[in-house]
């Protein structure tokens, strides 16, 4: 875990207000699917937590929505050559076991970008599947990535593009044709508990990142718990933002 | 070179730089990042006698040049830090023990515990985040002598210092009064309380509505708060309050404050307080200032 100054390659609309930020550190840095970093942004006081999507060597690509102000100074503001304050890599990040070979993805707007990252780093030793939901295809973005597993399904909300419906319901129409050994997750709230309620009883171990409103980042200011089972917070910066499905009350 | 040193309650300080409580846990994450022996002191999260498991989320709004928080006191509780995580942060820096109670019994009993183990009790009597506790004991100059004067009862070896709240009627009144109760020391300001709204949903932002305002948004009130308790008081004062470089401790330091803490800053760029010390001895020594404490103070008025 590091401060670096990072230099800016490419900040470029991909979807709907969703932009792909690259830029590349003087040092390079291991980086686990599903960690994320923080980034400066102007004179705001609170860093933005973004999710890794692809590492390659000295170089970091994070996609992020146009949620608030910070979001949109940062996407009008940061052209290739500007230099950017990046606090890398935080959090646990997903592990797929050695005997765990098939890979079920499932992802949901957002989301679906910290499992770019575990698609990138799991494609050549595992089975992957993938599931990945928008809202419609105009919000779909990085399908090439996503392909990059053994097989993808995209489903949109209104049928636009691919499975009409979620990812969820895509997922679990194949659930028992699959027979993943680990499910990975991300997306809002509403899907994975969703997912938590389809793939109760099965027996297969589901990870989901979670997402929430950082202070720190680094686990020192207790600003983005969430609830464990058991009553105990954990904080999703440090502890997470990776937890076993049936840990957290989602 | 200039010398950084400053003499808090007897106990020396390499430097007058402290991040303040709640923005640096126990340490152990920054000290991941750089080697914290670097600063002058830390200020724990606040402790109490029991574990707490604080507020729901959101936890953290953000508003133009200042943040809101309400964790409410998340914390292991007092006996988990003295067994996980005391011998460690002595060995590396000073510790301010910043500790917080529901009763005047469980202030004097957390006192009790800490006497003697850590190098200074930091008293929170002004966290507006929590229901029991917390800011009730820090409006009133009453309270705020009562609940000092239990806290002293129990500190025979370690010096005491109250962190006043900015949300009173009367600064040097309440610095009086944490003076009379038997303080040592006094810092502030901890934070304002505020109303963030998300306009879309009609809603506060925060879980627990309203929240402690912290940032470089509240500097100017803070320095005029810390020169009034200053004035009002003979014993020193740790001034707090937006920092975010040299030249903002150096204000704080001109209004009366032996040292400093720096809070929301660790958010904004983690390496804030290291820079800021290096700042700060860069600062003294093109002003020919020889000892940082000769800036305590000097504040000359128009």
């Amino acid at each position: 875990m590091r401060e670096v100054t990072a230099t800016v390659l490419e900040n470029k609309q991909i979807a709907e207000s969703v932009y792909s930020l690259t830029f590349y550190t003087e040092e390079e840095f291991e980086i686990r699917p599903g960690q994320f970093v923080m980034v400066g942004v102007g004179e705001y006081p609170l860093r933005r937590p973004f999710a890794v999507c692809m590492a390659e060597g000295d170089r970091v690509t994070v996609c992020y929505q146009i949620k608030g102000r910070g979001t949109a100074f940062l996407a009008t503001n940061y052209r290739a050559g500007e230099k950017l304050s990046v606090l890398l890599p935080l959090g646990n990040g997903f592990f797929v076991k050695e005997e765990e070979k098939k890979v079920a993805i499932v992802g949901g707007g957002v989301g679906v970008f910290p499992l770019i990252s575990a698609i990138r780093a799991y494609a050549n030793d595992k089975e992957i599947y993938a599931y990945m939901g928008f809202r419609n295809k105009r919000a779909l973005c990085m399908e090439y990535e996503m392909q990059r597993g053994k097989s993808l399904v995209v489903a949109t909300d209104d049928g636009s593009y691919g499975f009409r419906g979620t990812a969820v319901k895509a997922f679990m129409e194949d659930f028992g044709k699959i027979r993943p050994d680990v499910v990975l997750s991300c997306g809002p709230a509403p899907m994975l508990r969703a997912l938590k309620n389809a793939t109760a009883g099965t027996g297969v171990p589901v990870y989901v990142s979670l997402e929430e409103r950082m202070g720190c980042g680094i686990g020192a200011c207790l600003v983005c718990v969430c609830n464990q089972t058991g009553g105990r917070h954990a904080r999703v910066c440090k502890d997470g933002p990776v937890f076993e499905i049936n840990e957290v009350e989602l | 070179m200039a010398d950084l040193r400053v003499n808090l309650c007897g106990i020396e300080l390499k430097n007058p730089v402290i991040p303040a409580s709640g923005t640096f846990g126990f340490g152990r994450e920054f000290d991941e990042i750089y080697d914290i022996s670097a600063l002058g002191g830390v200020a724990t999260k606040g402790l109490t006698l029991e574990p707490r498991s604080g507020n729901g989320v959101p936890r953290i709004a953000e508003r133009h040049g200042v943040i809101l928080n309400a964790v409410g006191l998340q914390n292991p509780g007092v006996e988990a830090f003295l067994k996980n995580d005391l011998a460690w942060l002595k060995s590396k820096t000073r510790v301010f023990a910043n500790v917080a109670g529901k009763t005047l019994d469980e202030y004097a009993e957390i006192c009790a515990r800490l006497d003697g183990l850590v190098d200074f009790v930091e008293l929170n009597i002004s966290c507006p985040n929590v229901k029991c506790g917390g800011m009730a004991f820090g409006i009133r100059p009453e309270s705020i002598r009562e609940v000092t004067a239990a806290a002293k009862s129990s500190l025979k070896r370690t010096p005491l210092i109250v962190k006043l709240s900015p949300n009173v009627e009367s600064i040097p009144a309440n610095a009086a009064a944490a003076r009379e109760g038997g303080a040592d020391c006094l810092s502030l300001v901890n934070t304002f309380t505020g109303l963030a709204i998300d306009v879309e949903r009609g809603r506060p932002v925060l879980a627990n509505n309203t929240g402690g305002v912290s940032g470089a948004g509240i500097k100017p009130i803070a320095v005029r708060m810390v020169y009034e308790a200053a004035h009002a008081v003979d014993i020193p004062v740790v001034g707090m309050g937006g920092i975010a470089c040299a030249e903002d401790a150096i204000e704080f330091l001109m209004a009366g404050a032996t040292a400093v803490q720096v809070g929301t800053a660790n958010f904004t760029d983690t390496q804030s307080c290291p820079k800021i010390i290096a700042e700060l001895s860069d600062w003294c020594d093109r002003h020919g200032v020889k000892r940082v404490s000769e800036l305590t103070g000097s504040l000359k008025l128009n």
